[in-house]
């Protein structure tokens, strides 16, 4: 119960900044694919370098979690074809929804209709990702 | 409700999320596998959903957490749709509410490409941008830049197209 209430309330955390800096937003991710602002790349490059800074010092801490457990932190397997060919289609779906799959969800609560749209579309693309993917180029 | 949060306050915020998520839940940062968790109780059959979901269930929980800040986003400032910048593209015409149900196919079509594309990426903006870059691993800075190309199309050559 405990871990649900904190997985739940960092969503809610998480959404509410996307909110606010209205990264959720169409018209937000249209203007950054037009480099009409800097406002996106600001906030993605500032949070990728809060969160290495983080990951840094608890390396260097051996922090452990709440639980007692070291953390350990694992990169994702490089699959050159898999993260190339991906990357473009997840990117071309990013610029036509203009949602990646944190605002799907925001989008779910704030304009359902639009969001559950979303939501079985990003299902839809997920199983037929699980149909096909023993067939496609990955590594 | 037209200014945004500034990027300086935001993008620190969101980086955050981080280190809370391996301390109070020794978990990676990331969100596109609860679509995966979902085919896992939907789908049982497919092979690729059936796998070990226990470790993807606290996605759910944070996604849930997701859609509650919208909903609570809702009740408090209305439809949201004050959030329309100027019109900063060149087919102004959108500049009226994008979020309207007669978009519904282009937003179904741009989900399934979000979702086929997550998973063969094995990531999306939240695993592979701000988690997987920094932590420079490479598969997330080639599987970003690939998104950046892929939006790069998708926003100057699809949408004047199908909007």
């Amino acid at each position: 119960m405990l871990k649900f209430i904190i997985t739940l309330a960092l969503g809610f955390f998480f959404g509410s900044i996307l909110l606010a800096s209205q990264a959720f937003s169409w018209y937000r991710i249209q203007e950054m694919f037009h480099f009409q602002s800097f406002h996106m790349f600001g906030l993605l490059f500032s949070a990728i370098a809060t969160s290495a800074v983080f990951l840094y010092i608890l390396k260097r801490n051996k922090q452990k979690s709440i639980y007692g457990n070291e953390i350990h932190v694992k990169p994702k397997k490089l699959e050159w074809k898999a993260n190339l060919f991906g990357g473009l289609i997840f990117g071309l779906g990013w610029s036509i929804s203009g949602a990646c799959s944190a605002p799907v969800y925001i989008l779910v609560g704030l304009h359902w209709k639009i969001g559950l749209i979303l939501l079985a579309g990003a299902f839809v693309g997920t199983v037929l990702f699980a149909l096909v993917e023993r067939k496609l180029p990955k590594a | 409700m037209n200014a945004p949060l500034p990027w300086f306050i935001a993008g620190p915020l969101i980086g955050l999320i981080v280190p809370a998520l391996l301390i109070l839940r020794e978990k990676q940062f990331g969100i596109s596998s609860s679509y995966r968790f979902i085919g896992g109780v939907l789908l049982p059959k497919i092979p690729y959903f059936s796998y070990q979901k226990d470790g993807d269930r606290w996605q759910i929980q944070f996604a849930l957490g997701l859609i509650l800040s919208g909903f609570a986003a809702y009740q408090v400032f209305g439809a949201f749709d004050a959030v329309v910048i100027q019109p900063v593209l060149d087919y102004e015409k959108l500049a009226v509410n994008i979020y309207d149900v007669k978009n519904g196919l282009q937003f179904f079509l741009g989900g399934i490409l979000v979702g086929f594309g997550a998973r063969y990426a094995n990531g999306c903006t939240a695993g592979h941008c701000i988690m997987g870059v920094s932590q420079f691993a490479t598969s997330s800075i080639l599987a970003t830049v690939s998104f950046f190309i892929g939006g790069l199309i998708g926003s100057f050559f699809i949408n004047p197209l199908i909007f």
